[in-house]
Protein backbone atom coordinates (compact mmCIF):
# COMPACT_ATOMS: atom_id res chain seq x y z
CA UNK A 1 0.00 0.00 0.00
CA UNK A 2 1.05 3.68 -1.03
CA UNK A 3 0.69 6.50 0.70
CA UNK A 4 -0.32 9.47 -1.33
CA UNK A 5 -1.57 13.20 -0.98
CA UNK A 6 -2.85 15.87 -2.91
CA UNK A 7 -3.12 19.45 -2.21
CA UNK A 8 -6.79 20.77 -3.32
CA UNK A 9 -9.17 23.77 -3.27
CA UNK A 10 -12.01 22.36 -3.89
CA UNK A 11 -13.01 19.08 -2.52
CA UNK A 12 -14.96 19.08 -5.76
CA UNK A 13 -12.02 18.81 -7.43
CA UNK A 14 -11.57 15.12 -6.38
CA UNK A 15 -14.64 13.27 -8.21
CA UNK A 16 -15.54 10.02 -7.55
CA UNK A 17 -16.63 7.35 -10.26
CA UNK A 18 -14.54 8.97 -13.02
CA UNK A 19 -11.10 9.29 -13.61
CA UNK A 20 -9.13 12.06 -13.13
CA UNK A 21 -5.57 14.25 -13.71
CA UNK A 22 -3.84 15.34 -10.31
CA UNK A 23 -1.13 15.20 -9.01
CA UNK A 24 -0.09 13.62 -5.85
CA UNK A 25 3.03 13.40 -3.37
CA UNK A 26 4.30 10.36 -1.76
CA UNK A 27 4.32 10.19 1.45
CA UNK A 28 6.18 6.50 1.98
CA UNK A 29 9.01 6.69 3.79
CA UNK A 30 12.45 7.66 2.56
CA UNK A 31 14.45 10.22 0.85
CA UNK A 32 11.84 10.60 -1.94
CA UNK A 33 8.79 11.68 0.50
CA UNK A 34 7.04 14.25 -0.91
CA UNK A 35 8.15 14.12 -4.30
CA UNK A 36 5.09 14.76 -7.22
CA UNK A 37 3.77 12.29 -9.91
CA UNK A 38 1.42 13.43 -12.18
CA UNK A 39 -1.19 10.90 -12.58
CA UNK A 40 -4.48 10.10 -14.28
CA UNK A 41 -6.37 8.24 -11.42
CA UNK A 42 -10.07 7.34 -9.33
CA UNK A 43 -10.69 8.05 -6.03
CA UNK A 44 -13.35 7.11 -3.60
CA UNK A 45 -14.11 8.43 -0.17
CA UNK A 46 -15.07 4.70 0.52
CA UNK A 47 -11.14 3.92 2.70
CA UNK A 48 -11.24 0.18 1.22
CA UNK A 49 -12.42 0.45 -2.40
CA UNK A 50 -8.56 1.20 -3.98
CA UNK A 51 -5.24 -0.43 -2.80
CA UNK A 52 -3.73 3.37 -1.99
CA UNK A 53 -4.82 5.52 0.64
CA UNK A 54 -4.87 9.62 -0.16
CA UNK A 55 -4.50 12.19 2.03
CA UNK A 56 -6.07 15.58 1.38
CA UNK A 57 -4.32 19.05 1.87
CA UNK A 58 -6.63 22.63 1.22
CA UNK A 59 -4.80 25.60 -0.77
CA UNK A 60 -3.15 27.18 2.12
CA UNK A 61 -1.48 23.60 3.82
CA UNK A 62 -4.71 23.22 5.85
CA UNK A 63 -5.04 19.15 6.16
CA UNK A 64 -8.13 17.86 5.44
CA UNK A 65 -10.10 15.66 7.93
CA UNK A 66 -11.37 13.65 4.84
CA UNK A 67 -9.52 10.97 3.40
CA UNK A 68 -10.34 9.11 0.63
CA UNK A 69 -8.62 5.77 -1.16
CA UNK A 70 -6.83 5.82 -4.77
CA UNK A 71 -6.14 3.77 -7.62
CA UNK A 72 -3.44 5.31 -9.54
CA UNK A 73 -4.42 4.18 -12.85
CA UNK A 74 -1.23 5.65 -14.87
CA UNK A 75 1.30 8.32 -14.77
CA UNK A 76 0.97 11.17 -17.32
CA UNK A 77 4.51 12.38 -18.56
CA UNK A 78 3.60 16.42 -19.59
CA UNK A 79 7.40 16.88 -19.55
CA UNK A 80 7.86 18.02 -23.19
CA UNK A 81 11.02 15.83 -24.87
CA UNK A 82 13.64 18.02 -25.00
CA UNK A 83 13.87 18.23 -21.10
CA UNK A 84 13.95 14.87 -20.73
CA UNK B 1 44.49 44.90 0.24
CA UNK B 2 41.06 45.03 1.57
CA UNK B 3 40.94 45.94 4.89
CA UNK B 4 38.23 44.25 5.92
CA UNK B 5 37.89 40.47 7.01
CA UNK B 6 34.42 39.58 6.53
CA UNK B 7 33.73 35.86 6.32
CA UNK B 8 34.66 34.73 2.69
CA UNK B 9 32.53 31.40 3.01
CA UNK B 10 29.52 30.26 4.75
CA UNK B 11 31.64 27.99 6.48
CA UNK B 12 34.15 30.92 7.68
CA UNK B 13 30.96 32.00 9.18
CA UNK B 14 29.51 29.47 10.80
CA UNK B 15 32.74 29.40 12.19
CA UNK B 16 32.69 33.46 13.76
CA UNK B 17 29.05 32.84 14.68
CA UNK B 18 30.23 30.01 16.83
CA UNK B 19 33.08 31.91 18.36
CA UNK B 20 31.02 34.92 19.36
CA UNK B 21 28.18 32.81 20.38
CA UNK B 22 26.16 33.08 17.79
CA UNK B 23 25.02 29.58 16.82
CA UNK B 24 24.99 26.49 18.03
CA UNK B 25 26.50 22.77 17.14
CA UNK B 26 24.23 20.31 17.58
CA UNK B 27 25.08 16.76 17.15
CA UNK B 28 22.56 15.03 17.59
CA UNK B 29 20.50 13.81 14.41
CA UNK B 30 17.44 15.68 13.30
CA UNK B 31 15.33 15.11 11.00
CA UNK B 32 14.76 16.82 7.35
CA UNK B 33 10.89 16.23 7.76
CA UNK B 34 10.16 19.18 10.15
CA UNK B 35 12.29 19.25 12.48
CA UNK B 36 14.98 21.17 11.17
CA UNK B 37 12.45 23.96 10.49
CA UNK B 38 11.14 23.50 13.74
CA UNK B 39 14.27 24.33 15.24
CA UNK B 40 15.29 27.35 12.80
CA UNK B 41 11.34 28.95 13.44
CA UNK B 42 12.05 28.85 17.22
CA UNK B 43 15.41 30.05 16.98
CA UNK B 44 14.19 32.90 15.05
CA UNK B 45 11.06 33.66 17.52
CA UNK B 46 13.30 33.61 20.07
CA UNK B 47 16.13 35.66 18.51
CA UNK B 48 18.50 33.10 19.65
CA UNK B 49 21.82 31.92 18.04
CA UNK B 50 21.77 30.12 14.63
CA UNK B 51 21.56 26.76 14.50
CA UNK B 52 24.18 24.10 13.24
CA UNK B 53 22.82 21.04 12.38
CA UNK B 54 25.77 18.73 12.02
CA UNK B 55 23.79 15.20 11.76
CA UNK B 56 21.02 14.84 9.37
CA UNK B 57 18.40 11.70 8.89
CA UNK B 58 18.80 10.41 5.93
CA UNK B 59 22.05 12.11 4.72
CA UNK B 60 24.90 11.19 6.30
CA UNK B 61 27.90 13.92 5.48
CA UNK B 62 25.89 16.60 5.14
CA UNK B 63 24.91 19.40 7.65
CA UNK B 64 22.17 22.69 8.01
CA UNK B 65 22.68 25.87 8.49
CA UNK B 66 19.75 28.08 10.04
CA UNK B 67 18.15 31.27 10.14
CA UNK B 68 22.20 32.78 8.86
CA UNK B 69 21.15 36.41 9.05
CA UNK B 70 18.04 36.70 11.45
CA UNK B 71 19.70 38.98 13.77
CA UNK B 72 21.95 42.06 13.45
CA UNK B 73 24.40 40.74 15.33
CA UNK B 74 24.97 38.08 12.85
CA UNK B 75 24.43 40.89 10.41
CA UNK B 76 27.49 42.83 11.59
CA UNK B 77 29.27 39.38 11.80
CA UNK B 78 29.04 38.56 8.27
CA UNK B 79 30.40 42.52 7.14
CA UNK B 80 33.66 41.46 9.67
CA UNK B 81 32.04 44.01 12.27
CA UNK B 82 31.76 43.97 16.01
CA UNK B 83 29.06 41.76 16.88
CA UNK B 84 28.15 44.52 19.30
CA UNK B 85 27.60 46.93 16.55
CA UNK B 86 24.31 49.19 16.81
CA UNK B 87 21.90 48.89 13.45
CA UNK B 88 22.54 52.67 12.82
CA UNK B 89 26.29 51.62 12.70
CA UNK B 90 25.81 48.73 10.38
CA UNK B 91 23.62 50.78 8.53
CA UNK B 92 26.48 53.35 7.79
CA UNK B 93 29.16 50.93 7.01
CA UNK B 94 26.65 49.12 4.26
CA UNK B 95 26.19 52.58 2.62
CA UNK B 96 30.07 53.22 2.87
CA UNK B 97 30.90 49.96 1.28
CA UNK B 98 28.38 50.35 -1.24
CA UNK B 99 28.68 53.73 -2.67
CA UNK B 100 32.25 53.06 -3.50
CA UNK B 101 33.27 51.71 -7.16
CA UNK B 102 32.19 48.90 -7.88
CA UNK B 103 34.66 45.27 -7.56
CA UNK B 104 34.56 43.06 -10.44
CA UNK B 105 34.80 39.51 -9.47
CA UNK B 106 37.08 37.24 -10.97
CA UNK B 107 36.71 33.76 -12.17
CA UNK B 108 38.54 30.93 -11.31
CA UNK B 109 39.90 27.47 -12.33
CA UNK B 110 37.34 24.64 -11.92
CA UNK B 111 40.00 22.73 -10.00
CA UNK B 112 40.47 25.26 -7.36
CA UNK B 113 36.62 25.45 -6.75
CA UNK B 114 35.45 24.14 -4.09
CA UNK B 115 31.76 24.03 -5.26
CA UNK B 116 33.21 21.03 -7.93
CA UNK B 117 34.33 18.96 -5.68
CA UNK B 118 31.04 16.58 -6.26
CA UNK B 119 29.48 16.57 -9.61
CA UNK B 120 26.09 15.11 -10.59
CA UNK B 121 25.43 14.64 -14.14
CA UNK B 122 23.10 12.91 -16.56
CA UNK B 123 21.42 9.85 -14.79
CA UNK B 124 22.88 10.50 -11.48
CA UNK B 125 21.31 13.86 -11.21
CA UNK B 126 18.80 13.41 -8.31
CA UNK B 127 17.38 16.45 -5.75
CA UNK B 128 16.65 13.89 -3.29
CA UNK B 129 20.40 13.31 -3.04
CA UNK B 130 20.13 16.28 -1.29
CA UNK B 131 19.42 17.20 2.29
CA UNK B 132 16.34 19.15 0.91
CA UNK B 133 14.30 19.74 4.46
CA UNK B 134 10.50 20.32 4.51
CA UNK B 135 10.32 23.68 6.48
CA UNK B 136 6.77 23.69 7.64
CA UNK B 137 4.28 21.21 7.98
CA UNK B 138 1.69 21.90 5.35
CA UNK B 139 3.80 23.30 2.97
CA UNK B 140 3.57 22.09 -0.89
CA UNK B 141 6.84 20.34 -0.81
CA UNK B 142 10.40 20.19 0.30
CA UNK B 143 12.25 23.39 -0.39
CA UNK B 144 15.57 23.27 -2.24
CA UNK B 145 16.08 27.34 -2.11
CA UNK B 146 15.13 29.48 1.02
CA UNK B 147 18.49 31.17 1.29
CA UNK B 148 20.13 30.92 -1.92
CA UNK B 149 20.51 32.51 -5.38
CA UNK B 150 19.35 31.75 -8.36
CA UNK B 151 21.85 33.27 -10.77
CA UNK B 152 20.96 34.01 -14.43
CA UNK B 153 22.15 35.73 -17.11
CA UNK B 154 20.08 38.27 -19.36
CA UNK B 155 21.43 36.92 -23.28
CA UNK B 156 21.53 39.94 -24.76
CA UNK B 157 22.52 43.00 -22.32
CA UNK B 158 24.65 40.61 -20.49
CA UNK B 159 23.35 41.44 -17.08
CA UNK B 160 23.84 39.23 -14.39
CA UNK B 161 21.04 38.89 -11.39
CA UNK B 162 21.46 36.96 -8.54
CA UNK B 163 17.86 37.07 -6.87
CA UNK B 164 16.66 34.71 -4.32
CA UNK B 165 13.54 33.42 -5.32
CA UNK B 166 11.50 30.24 -3.75
CA UNK B 167 12.27 27.00 -5.24
CA UNK B 168 10.01 23.52 -4.53
CA UNK B 169 11.52 20.55 -5.30
CA UNK B 170 8.67 18.78 -7.23
CA UNK B 171 10.80 15.70 -8.44
CA UNK B 172 14.12 14.67 -8.35
CA UNK B 173 15.05 16.55 -11.37
CA UNK B 174 12.16 19.24 -11.48
CA UNK B 175 11.70 22.48 -9.12
CA UNK B 176 9.19 25.31 -9.52
CA UNK B 177 9.22 28.71 -7.89
CA UNK B 178 7.28 31.58 -7.38
CA UNK B 179 8.98 34.19 -9.56
CA UNK B 180 6.87 38.04 -9.59
CA UNK B 181 6.58 39.44 -12.59
CA UNK B 182 8.23 42.68 -11.48
CA UNK B 183 11.59 41.01 -10.33
CA UNK B 184 14.45 41.26 -12.38
CA UNK B 185 14.05 37.69 -13.44
CA UNK B 186 10.37 37.66 -13.83
CA UNK B 187 10.83 40.71 -16.12
CA UNK B 188 14.41 38.84 -18.39
CA UNK B 189 11.73 35.53 -18.71
CA UNK B 190 8.79 37.94 -19.96
CA UNK B 191 10.68 40.33 -22.32
CA UNK B 192 13.39 38.12 -23.33
CA UNK B 193 12.71 33.85 -23.18
CA UNK B 194 8.78 33.33 -22.98
CA UNK B 195 8.00 35.20 -26.27
CA UNK B 196 10.64 33.75 -28.04
CA UNK B 197 9.89 29.79 -26.60
CA UNK B 198 13.83 29.77 -25.30
CA UNK B 199 14.76 28.02 -21.89
CA UNK B 200 16.56 29.99 -19.53
CA UNK B 201 19.83 28.84 -17.92
CA UNK B 202 19.82 29.20 -14.13
CA UNK B 203 21.88 27.85 -11.61
CA UNK B 204 20.91 28.18 -8.27
CA UNK B 205 23.62 28.64 -5.56
CA UNK B 206 23.53 27.35 -1.79
CA UNK B 207 25.36 27.90 1.13
CA UNK B 208 26.56 31.11 0.38
CA UNK B 209 29.23 33.17 2.10
CA UNK B 210 26.87 35.91 4.18
CA UNK B 211 27.99 38.40 1.83
CA UNK B 212 26.78 37.23 -1.71
CA UNK B 213 23.03 35.74 0.04
CA UNK B 214 22.90 39.64 1.22
CA UNK B 215 23.78 40.83 -2.00
CA UNK B 216 20.95 38.45 -3.60
CA UNK B 217 18.40 39.47 -1.09
CA UNK B 218 19.42 43.41 -1.73
CA UNK B 219 17.39 45.66 -4.33
CA UNK B 220 20.30 47.09 -5.28
CA UNK B 221 21.08 48.61 -9.35
CA UNK B 222 24.54 47.13 -8.95
CA UNK B 223 25.14 43.73 -10.36
CA UNK B 224 25.43 41.30 -7.43
CA UNK B 225 28.91 39.60 -8.68
CA UNK B 226 29.98 43.39 -7.97
CA UNK B 227 27.96 44.62 -5.20
CA UNK B 228 30.12 41.44 -2.99
CA UNK B 229 32.83 42.58 -3.90
CA UNK B 230 32.08 45.77 -3.00
CA UNK B 231 30.90 44.80 0.95
CA UNK B 232 33.41 42.09 1.36
CA UNK B 233 36.42 44.58 -0.13
CA UNK B 234 37.92 42.31 -2.42
CA UNK B 235 36.75 40.49 -5.61
CA UNK B 236 34.00 37.68 -5.34
CA UNK B 237 35.42 33.90 -6.85
CA UNK B 238 33.20 32.92 -9.74
CA UNK B 239 33.84 29.49 -11.64
CA UNK B 240 32.03 28.69 -14.44
CA UNK B 241 28.87 26.34 -14.28
CA UNK B 242 29.77 22.44 -16.14
CA UNK B 243 26.13 22.58 -18.35
CA UNK B 244 25.88 26.28 -18.82
CA UNK B 245 27.75 29.34 -19.62
CA UNK B 246 26.81 31.11 -16.08
CA UNK B 247 29.30 31.53 -13.44
CA UNK B 248 28.38 31.13 -9.87
CA UNK B 249 30.40 31.60 -6.13
CA UNK B 250 32.83 29.06 -6.30
CA UNK B 251 32.84 28.96 -2.61
CA UNK B 252 29.20 28.00 -2.61
CA UNK B 253 28.18 24.56 -1.14
CA UNK B 254 25.49 23.35 -3.42
CA UNK B 255 25.03 24.39 -6.97
CA UNK B 256 21.98 23.31 -9.19
CA UNK B 257 22.04 23.63 -12.73
CA UNK B 258 19.42 23.87 -15.44
CA UNK B 259 16.81 25.54 -17.29
CA UNK B 260 14.05 27.16 -16.66
CA UNK B 261 11.16 25.87 -19.26
CA UNK B 262 9.20 28.20 -21.04
CA UNK B 263 6.42 25.74 -22.26
CA UNK B 264 6.17 23.71 -18.99
CA UNK B 265 4.92 24.49 -15.47
CA UNK B 266 4.47 22.23 -12.52
CA UNK B 267 2.78 23.28 -9.36
CA UNK B 268 4.20 25.00 -6.72
CA UNK B 269 3.30 26.18 -3.22
CA UNK B 270 1.81 26.88 -0.54
CA UNK B 271 4.83 27.68 0.97
CA UNK B 272 4.65 29.74 4.81
CA UNK B 273 6.04 33.44 3.84
CA UNK B 274 8.09 36.57 5.46
CA UNK B 275 4.36 37.94 6.16
CA UNK B 276 4.31 35.57 8.37
CA UNK B 277 1.33 33.34 6.59
CA UNK B 278 0.65 31.00 3.61
CA UNK B 279 -1.10 33.62 1.85
CA UNK B 280 -1.16 32.53 -2.14
CA UNK B 281 -2.57 29.04 -2.40
CA UNK B 282 -0.70 26.48 -5.10
CA UNK B 283 -0.69 27.27 -8.78
CA UNK B 284 1.25 26.49 -11.81
CA UNK B 285 4.49 28.60 -11.51
CA UNK B 286 7.46 29.20 -12.99
CA UNK B 287 9.68 25.65 -13.75
CA UNK B 288 13.19 24.38 -13.21
CA UNK B 289 14.52 21.50 -15.10
CA UNK B 290 17.86 20.29 -13.62
CA UNK B 291 20.61 18.95 -15.41
CA UNK B 292 23.47 19.12 -13.34
CA UNK B 293 24.12 18.91 -9.36
CA UNK B 294 27.86 20.24 -7.49
CA UNK B 295 28.32 20.14 -4.31
CA UNK B 296 31.36 20.37 -1.43
CA UNK B 297 32.30 17.22 0.28
CA UNK B 298 30.26 17.36 3.82
CA UNK B 299 28.41 20.21 2.25
CA UNK B 300 25.56 22.69 4.65
CA UNK B 301 22.62 23.82 3.63
CA UNK B 302 21.18 27.07 4.38
CA UNK B 303 17.68 27.01 5.70
CA UNK B 304 15.97 30.17 6.09
CA UNK B 305 12.62 29.43 8.23
CA UNK B 306 10.03 32.49 7.24
CA UNK B 307 7.37 33.26 9.52
CA UNK B 308 6.00 35.77 12.23
CA UNK B 309 9.03 38.08 12.71
CA UNK B 310 12.10 37.96 12.71
CA UNK B 311 13.70 35.64 9.98
CA UNK B 312 16.83 37.12 7.61
CA UNK B 313 13.69 37.38 5.05
CA UNK B 314 12.46 40.14 7.12
CA UNK B 315 15.64 41.58 8.99
CA UNK B 316 17.48 41.57 5.49
CA UNK B 317 15.88 42.80 3.08
CA UNK B 318 14.01 45.83 5.99
CA UNK B 319 17.43 46.71 5.43
CA UNK B 320 18.03 46.01 2.25
CA UNK B 321 15.04 47.97 1.07
CA UNK B 322 15.44 51.04 3.47
CA UNK B 323 18.99 51.86 2.57
CA UNK B 324 18.70 51.29 -1.29
CA UNK B 325 15.61 54.00 -0.69
CA UNK B 326 17.87 56.36 0.98
CA UNK B 327 20.16 56.39 -1.49
CA UNK B 328 17.68 57.20 -4.14
CA UNK B 329 16.21 59.75 -1.96
CA UNK B 330 19.48 61.09 -1.32
CA UNK B 331 20.24 60.89 -5.10
CA UNK B 332 17.03 63.39 -5.82
CA UNK B 333 18.96 65.76 -3.08
CA UNK B 334 16.10 65.18 -0.48
CA UNK B 335 17.09 66.23 2.71
CA UNK B 336 16.27 63.21 4.44
CA UNK B 337 17.65 62.14 7.68
CA UNK B 338 17.64 58.27 7.50
CA UNK B 339 15.36 55.41 6.10
CA UNK B 340 14.53 52.54 8.55
CA UNK B 341 12.31 49.22 7.98
CA UNK B 342 10.95 47.74 11.39
CA UNK B 343 11.69 44.49 10.80
CA UNK B 344 8.41 43.36 12.22
CA UNK B 345 6.41 45.12 10.01
CA UNK B 346 7.78 42.75 7.36
CA UNK B 347 9.07 44.75 5.14
CA UNK B 348 5.80 46.72 4.91
CA UNK B 349 6.09 49.94 6.26
CA UNK B 350 8.96 52.88 4.98
CA UNK B 351 9.94 55.21 7.88
CA UNK B 352 11.48 58.24 6.44
CA UNK B 353 13.04 61.00 8.43
CA UNK B 354 13.13 64.26 6.79
CA UNK B 355 13.91 67.87 7.39
CA UNK B 356 10.40 69.44 5.98
CA UNK B 357 11.63 71.51 3.50
CA UNK B 358 8.71 72.27 1.25
CA UNK B 359 4.96 71.44 0.84
CA UNK B 360 4.69 68.42 -0.82
CA UNK B 361 7.55 66.39 0.19
CA UNK B 362 6.26 63.15 2.18
CA UNK B 363 4.29 63.06 -1.25
CA UNK B 364 7.42 63.63 -2.89
CA UNK B 365 9.14 61.06 -0.70
CA UNK B 366 6.53 58.47 -1.13
CA UNK B 367 5.83 58.73 -5.23
CA UNK B 368 9.46 58.15 -5.60
CA UNK B 369 9.31 55.25 -2.94
CA UNK B 370 6.58 53.63 -4.63
CA UNK B 371 7.76 54.46 -8.43
CA UNK B 372 10.72 53.12 -7.75
CA UNK B 373 11.80 49.14 -8.21
CA UNK B 374 12.03 48.83 -4.74
CA UNK B 375 8.11 50.17 -4.67
CA UNK B 376 6.17 46.63 -5.27
CA UNK B 377 8.03 44.75 -2.18
CA UNK B 378 5.98 47.51 0.43
CA UNK B 379 3.07 49.48 0.54
CA UNK B 380 3.09 51.94 3.40
CA UNK B 381 5.31 54.85 3.94
CA UNK B 382 5.40 56.80 6.60
CA UNK B 383 7.32 60.43 7.02
CA UNK B 384 8.38 61.99 9.90
CA UNK B 385 10.36 65.17 10.80
CA UNK B 386 14.44 65.49 11.62
CA UNK B 387 13.50 66.07 15.55
CA UNK B 388 12.02 61.77 15.62
CA UNK B 389 14.17 59.56 15.87
CA UNK B 390 13.43 57.08 13.02
CA UNK B 391 14.70 53.94 14.79
CA UNK B 392 12.58 54.87 17.84
CA UNK B 393 9.56 53.14 17.64
CA UNK B 394 7.51 55.17 20.33
CA UNK B 395 9.19 58.45 18.78
CA UNK B 396 7.82 57.36 15.34
CA UNK B 397 4.28 56.06 16.88
CA UNK B 398 3.98 58.82 18.86
CA UNK B 399 4.50 60.99 15.71
CA UNK B 400 1.82 58.91 13.51
CA UNK B 401 -0.76 58.94 16.16
CA UNK B 402 -1.01 62.80 17.06
CA UNK B 403 0.70 64.66 13.76
CA UNK B 404 -0.93 62.78 10.89
CA UNK B 405 -3.99 64.16 10.38
CA UNK B 406 -7.03 61.86 9.10
CA UNK B 407 -8.25 63.30 6.11
CA UNK B 408 -4.97 65.70 4.87
CA UNK B 409 -2.32 63.74 6.39
CA UNK B 410 -3.10 60.08 4.62
CA UNK B 411 -2.58 59.27 1.19
CA UNK B 412 -4.12 56.37 -1.13
CA UNK B 413 -2.31 55.31 -3.99
CA UNK B 414 -4.73 52.73 -6.51
CA UNK B 415 -3.77 50.16 -8.68
CA UNK B 416 -0.61 50.04 -8.13
CA UNK B 417 1.97 46.79 -8.46
CA UNK B 418 1.70 44.52 -5.47
CA UNK B 419 2.69 40.94 -4.63
CA UNK B 420 0.67 37.94 -4.45
CA UNK B 421 2.01 37.66 -0.96
CA UNK B 422 0.12 40.33 0.87
CA UNK B 423 -2.09 38.63 3.21
CA UNK B 424 -4.55 41.62 3.38
CA UNK B 425 -5.03 41.57 -0.25
CA UNK B 426 -7.99 39.86 -2.42
CA UNK B 427 -7.63 36.67 -3.79
CA UNK B 428 -8.02 38.79 -7.24
CA UNK B 429 -5.22 41.35 -6.35
CA UNK B 430 -2.84 38.94 -5.77
CA UNK B 431 -3.85 36.67 -8.64
CA UNK B 432 -2.63 39.96 -10.94
CA UNK B 433 0.04 41.61 -8.58
CA UNK B 434 -2.37 44.45 -8.12
CA UNK B 435 -1.37 46.53 -5.27
CA UNK B 436 -2.49 49.99 -2.94
CA UNK B 437 -0.17 52.36 -1.05
CA UNK B 438 -0.90 54.12 1.44
CA UNK B 439 1.54 57.48 2.26
CA UNK B 440 1.26 58.62 6.45
CA UNK B 441 2.46 61.88 6.57
CA UNK B 442 3.26 63.21 9.85
CA UNK B 443 5.02 66.73 9.30
CA UNK B 444 3.68 69.80 10.72
CA UNK B 445 2.54 71.50 7.39
CA UNK B 446 4.67 74.30 5.90
CA UNK B 447 2.42 76.78 5.86
CA UNK B 448 1.90 76.70 9.48
CA UNK B 449 3.30 79.78 11.69
CA UNK B 450 6.18 77.55 13.62
CA UNK B 451 5.55 79.64 16.67
CA UNK B 452 2.04 79.90 16.73
CA UNK B 453 0.29 77.28 14.99
CA UNK B 454 2.68 74.13 15.24
CA UNK B 455 2.39 72.17 19.24
CA UNK B 456 5.00 72.37 21.04
CA UNK B 457 6.52 68.91 22.02
CA UNK B 458 6.25 68.51 25.54
CA UNK B 459 9.29 65.97 26.62
CA UNK B 460 12.32 65.97 28.73
CA UNK B 461 14.95 67.00 25.87
CA UNK B 462 12.15 69.65 24.91
CA UNK B 463 10.68 71.50 27.39
CA UNK B 464 13.25 72.16 29.68
CA UNK B 465 16.36 74.62 29.84
CA UNK B 466 19.84 72.90 28.88
CA UNK B 467 21.05 73.52 32.57
CA UNK B 468 18.05 72.08 34.00
CA UNK B 469 18.32 68.79 32.11
CA UNK B 470 22.06 68.51 33.07
CA UNK B 471 21.23 69.13 36.60
CA UNK B 472 18.50 66.85 36.77
CA UNK B 473 21.02 63.93 34.55
CA UNK B 474 23.99 64.41 37.04
CA UNK B 475 21.87 63.88 39.87
CA UNK B 476 19.70 61.07 38.91
CA UNK B 477 21.34 58.04 40.91
CA UNK B 478 21.30 60.75 43.98
CA UNK B 479 17.90 61.00 43.47
CA UNK B 480 17.43 57.39 44.24
CA UNK B 481 16.49 55.82 40.45
CA UNK B 482 19.27 53.50 39.07
CA UNK B 483 21.43 54.48 36.70
CA UNK B 484 19.99 54.67 32.89
CA UNK B 485 21.79 52.55 30.23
Amino acid sequence: MNQWEVFVMDMAELAEGKDIEISIRTLNPGVQKYTYKHVRAQVSSSLDKFPDKLQVRMGRGQLSAAKFSIKVIEEIRRLPPQYS
Amino acid sequence: MSKISAPRSNREFIEACVKAGDAVRIKQEVDWENEAGAIVRRACELGAAAPFMEKIKDYPGFSYFGAPLSTYRRMAISLGMDPASTLPEIGKEYLARTNGEPIAPVTIDRKDAPCKENILLGADVDLCKLPVPLVHDGDGGRYVGTWHAVVTKHPVRGDVNWGMYRQMMFDGRTMSGAVFPFSDLGKQLSEYYLPRGLSCPFATAIGLSPLAAMAACAPSPIPEPELVGMLSGEPARLVKCETNDLEVPADAEIIIEGEICPDYKVEEGPFGEYTGYRTSPRDFRVTFRVNCITYRNNATMTISNMGVPQDEGQLLRSFSLGLELEKLLRSQGIPVTGVYMHPRSTHHMMIVGVKPAYTGIAQQIAQLAFGSKLGPWFHMVMVVDDQTDIYNWDEVYHAFCTRCHPENGIHIYRNTTGTPLYPFATPHERKYSIGSKVLFDCLWPVDWDKTNDVPTLVSFKNVYPKDIQERVLANWTTYGYPEVK
